[in-house]
């Protein structure tokens, strides 16, 4: 019995230490956002995503084991008015309560120079996922920590997202820029 | 021949007035069918239209503005009491500031609300304020309130322009239209 406890701690303690080595940088909540612009009519309307996680394990040294994960709350969408917030998680446009989460995991990471890095991916929004590749920028933070920079563009028609009536006659763009900037915390060590 | 004593109001004095008044009705007719709807395209059609003739008043008013501070009107009816020009004439400086001040309320509200205001959807107009979800339901009351005050004051000039028209039956309306309305 003791002799199992004490395996079962050991076990836990080694887990715990294996996961401390292996864990990325933490991502700093606070300083980090995913934005989103969507076109109607030539009007730019703004937006962004408040609830995210993101693990970000990205190695200079071996640019290939990189690894980036970055799963989005749908939910949390704000542009500033209640009615277009309303509208865009409703069930035509993000469906937040039919697809809660949209989510970016890597495939494939290269770094073409330093501090530069081409991300391969799939994006899947309202449960359809879509081969990507996003570059992002890194750049070192006084702390220690790190900041990720880039953006990228949905196209909307590849999700389904905002279908019917709001793609009649170009109203509101296909294409909608997503940009991110994502502070990272020191390495863990 | 130019500068015969003028019993009308110029060509381009009457063509703004109209147009502001039809454009000014169309802006009414828009909003109060638009602000019942909800978020739809047709919603956000009918936003853009009204942002756009709202545009075009300011535009129309800092015209008419241009033409009034360049001319003077032709001189009222000698019957007109003192008290009837002074507020003909209050009310007619109100009408101007309101031309001016509806349209720029709805500009601001729609900046701190977060929508810019894209003329005719190419010509983007600069936001003067950030997005600010409380300064943006101020404003809104606002350019409400203004449209109100706008419309009660355009009841009682029309009121008075029919008022000279079928009582007084002076040529205070005829001079607002074209002239061949005059001869007939
Ligand atoms: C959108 C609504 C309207 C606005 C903003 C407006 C504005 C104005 C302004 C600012 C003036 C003074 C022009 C000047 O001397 O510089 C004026 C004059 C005049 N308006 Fe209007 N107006 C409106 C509707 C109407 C309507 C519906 C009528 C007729 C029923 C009308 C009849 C006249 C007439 C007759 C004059 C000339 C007054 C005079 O000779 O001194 N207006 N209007």
């Amino acid at each position: 019995m003791s002799l199992h406890v004490r395996t079962a701690v050991a076990a836990g303690l080694l887990a715990v230490c294996g996961l401390a080595l292996a864990t990325p940088r933490p991502l700093v909540a606070a300083k980090s956002r995913i934005d989103f612009s969507v076109k109607e009519m030539g009007v730019t309307v703004s937006g962004q995503f408040r609830k995210f996680e993101a693990t970000i394990d990205l190695d200079p040294a071996r640019p290939e084991a990189s690894k980036a994960e970055v799963i989005v709350d749908i939910a949390s969408l704000t542009t500033g008015d209640a009615d277009t917030d309303a509208i865009a998680v409703d069930k035509p446009w993000l469906d937040k309560l039919g697809f809660p989460k949209a989510t970016f995991r890597s495939t494939a990471v290269k770094s073409p120079a330093p501090n530069r890095y081409e991300v391969s991916g799939v994006l899947t929004i309202r449960g359809k996922a879509r081969p990507i590749v996003v570059p992002l920028t890194t750049a070192a933070q006084a702390d220690g920590g790190l900041l990720a920079t880039g953006g990228f563009s949905v196209r909307r028609s590849d999700f389904g997202i905002g279908g019917g009536e709001w793609n009649e006659g170009d109203l509101v763009a296909d294409d909608v820029p997503v940009t991110f900037s994502l502070t990272l915390g020191p390495a863990a060590r | 021949m130019a500068t015969a004593p003028r019993t009308q109001y110029t060509a381009p004095a009457q063509l703004g007035h109209w147009l502001v008044v039809l454009l000014i009705v169309a802006a009414y007719a828009v909003a109060w069918t638009m602000v019942d709807l909800k978020l739809s395209p047709t919603k956000l059609r009918l936003f853009n239209y009204h942002k756009w003739i709202g545009v075009t008043v300011f535009a129309l008013a800092a015209l008419r503005l241009a033409w009034r501070l360049g001319h003077r009107p032709p001189p009222l009816p000698a019957g007109m009491a003192a008290w009837e020009r002074q507020v003909a004439e209050i009310a007619h400086r109100l009408l101007y500031l309101l031309m001016f001040a509806v349209p720029l309320s709805g500009w601001l509200m729609s900046s701190a609300k977060g929508f810019q205001t894209v003329y005719l959807g190419v010509l983007p107009i600069p936001d003067a304020l950030g997005k600010n979800a409380a300064l943006g339901q101020a404003l809104t009351e606002v350019h409400e309130a203004l449209t109100w005050l706008l419309l009660a004051l355009v009841a009682l000039h029309a009121a008075a322009a029919l008022k000279h028209h079928f009582v007084d039956r002076d040529d205070v309306l005829r001079r607002m239209l074209p002239q061949w309305r005059r001869r007939s």
